[in-house]
């Protein structure tokens, strides 16, 4: 199942930002919980508020976006959530080392033999568990809203206005026009595929069997855009691509709600990094009462 | 016939770059929901051996930028948000096996294959290693975590996929090339 998009203009605050300062403020808030690593939900609680407030000033259609949600949902709740809540992974190492009292514990054997193990549910993963959704949520409802609505025409100018050189711009500008084709060509191949008897889902065979199984979509859709590469090459060679400066059609500009907005970003970047390197807070943190509560 | 050259940026690398990344990315999404066992928030990418054949096919630009751009289009969209170090691993991966696309001659031959593969699995190493070594920093892990839980499974499946799908892309590659004469 893929998951495409589809890019209508609203009129909403979040449409009339300009695009560099939604670009900047994403980039404000992803550094400012990766550099500083953020993990503690005192910090990372109120950003949620956020972006979510964010997200819903951008009224997307829930008929838009109720697959993407869905998509992520799974992601986040069923993946990332229970993956940490049972293992701890993909935190930091505080939380794969954690020792508390576990909350409940569930016996996993193979019936029979006393091969298996305990697994243990603590208030340390419980807190990770949710620190960790809330804090991958933070970052991906700013970047969901974006292509819903921001203009696909505007991709390749943003960046270029950003100091990205006219070349890779437009490769920029050209990977987000492709991307919703070539999706479709892929969603159209397993539909042909299928109707001919091809069976994504089956479980039969290995590791190997079931990669092999993919080449009857990755070959056709990989070529088709290969033959699609020529074309589009011959046409821009034709129009001296790359021979001089580009000029683009569009212009942007900054408005104050603009220097608003990434004054916020920026405010929230500077913020973490001051709480972790001045006062030392930002680590995993877990309520000393939840703690204390847990160990009895 | 005009020549070659590894580092030339011009249209070819523009439209390819943009290609390799769209397909990374929409068939990245259609498998962003398999998690590697064993690993951190990392996912079974069949994709990868797309990235690597672009990277042989266009050269290390085509490479950086497929892998970057459409990496981080696949995450984006999956909703795991923007991640800069595997963006960037990816794009190493995606660049070093460019480094072998004078080397290529024929896309069916064997020998040539196996050159690809070779850059391609070098790829990946120094790709995966990058990303897995820079979440210490980025996600708080520690290096047995990041070794063991991350580089460990996320190289191993992306080496299986690349021995079993690029020679399946090139050979059809190379078939493609003769219908059309180029």
């Amino acid at each position: 199942m893929l998951v495409s998009w589809k890019y209508r203009p609203r009129n909403t605050i979040i449409q009339r930002l300009d695009p560099r300062s939604r670009l900047i403020f994403l980039a404000c808030v992803i550094l400012g919980i990766t550099i500083p690593n953020i993990w503690d939900i005192r910090l990372i609680f109120p950003l949620f508020l956020i972006t979510v407030g964010l997200y819903l000033l951008a009224r997307i259609e829930w008929k838009d976006v109720r697959r993407t949600w869905l998509f992520i949902f799974i992601l986040i709740f069923f993946i990332v959530g229970l993956n940490g809540l049972l293992s701890g992974r993909g935190g930091p190492t505080s939380v794969m080392q954690d020792t508390s009292a576990p909350l409940f514990s569930i016996p996993l054997f193979i019936p029979g033999t006393t091969w298996g193990f305990v697994l243990k549910i603590t208030i340390v993963r419980v807190f990770f568990a949710m620190t960790q959704i809330m804090r991958m949520l933070s970052m991906a409802i700013l970047a969901i809203p974006i292509p819903y609505t921001m203009d696909p025409n505007i991709y390749g100018i943003t960046f270029r206005r950003m100091g990205v050189s006219d070349k890779v711009s437009f490769t920029m500008d050209l990977a987000f026009r492709f991307l919703p084709t070539l999706a479709r060509d892929l969603s159209i191949t397993i539909d042909a595929q299928r109707a001919r008897g091809y069976e994504m889902d089956s479980l039969k065979g290995g590791i190997v069997a079931r990669l092999r199984r993919l080449a009857p979509l990755i070959v056709p859709v990989t070529m088709q855009s290969t033959v699609t590469g020529e074309e589009v090459i011959d046409a821009m060679d034709l129009r001296a691509f790359g021979t001089a400066p580009r000029t683009w059609i569009r212009a942007l500009s900054f408005a104050p709600r603009d220097y608003i907005f990434m004054g916020l970003g920026l405010a929230i970047f500077i913020t973490f990094l001051v709480f972790k390197f001045v006062f030392g807070v930002g680590e995993f943190w877990v309520p000393p009462e939840a703690l204390a509560w847990a160990n009895g | 016939m005009e020549k070659k050259s590894l580092w030339e940026f011009g249209t070819r690398q523009v439209v390819y770059g943009a290609i390799g990344a769209a397909l990374y990315g929409a068939f990245s999404l259609l498998t962003n929901l398999v998690p590697l066992p064993a690993a951190g928030n990392i996912t079974f990418r069949p994709a990868v051996a797309i990235l690597i054949f672009f990277g042989v096919a266009y050269g290390p630009w085509v490479g950086l930028l497929a892998g970057f751009i459409g990496n981080t289009l696949g995450d984006s969209l999956a909703g795991w948000g923007f991640y800069w170090n595997w963006s960037l691993g990816n794009g190493i991966m995606g660049m070093i096996p460019g480094l072998a696309m004078l080397m290529i001659q024929d896309y069916k031959d064997k020998m040539d294959i196996a050159k690809a593969i070779g850059w391609g699995v070098a790829g990946i190493a120094v790709g995966i290693l990058f990303s897995s070594l820079t979440e210490m920093f980025v996600g708080g892990i520690d290096l047995n975590t990041a070794l063991v839980g991350y580089f460990t499974p996320a190289f191993i499946g992306n080496l299986v996929v690349t021995v079993i799908l690029l020679p399946i892309l090139m050979i059809a590659f190379a078939a493609v090339n003769a219908r059309r004469g180029r």
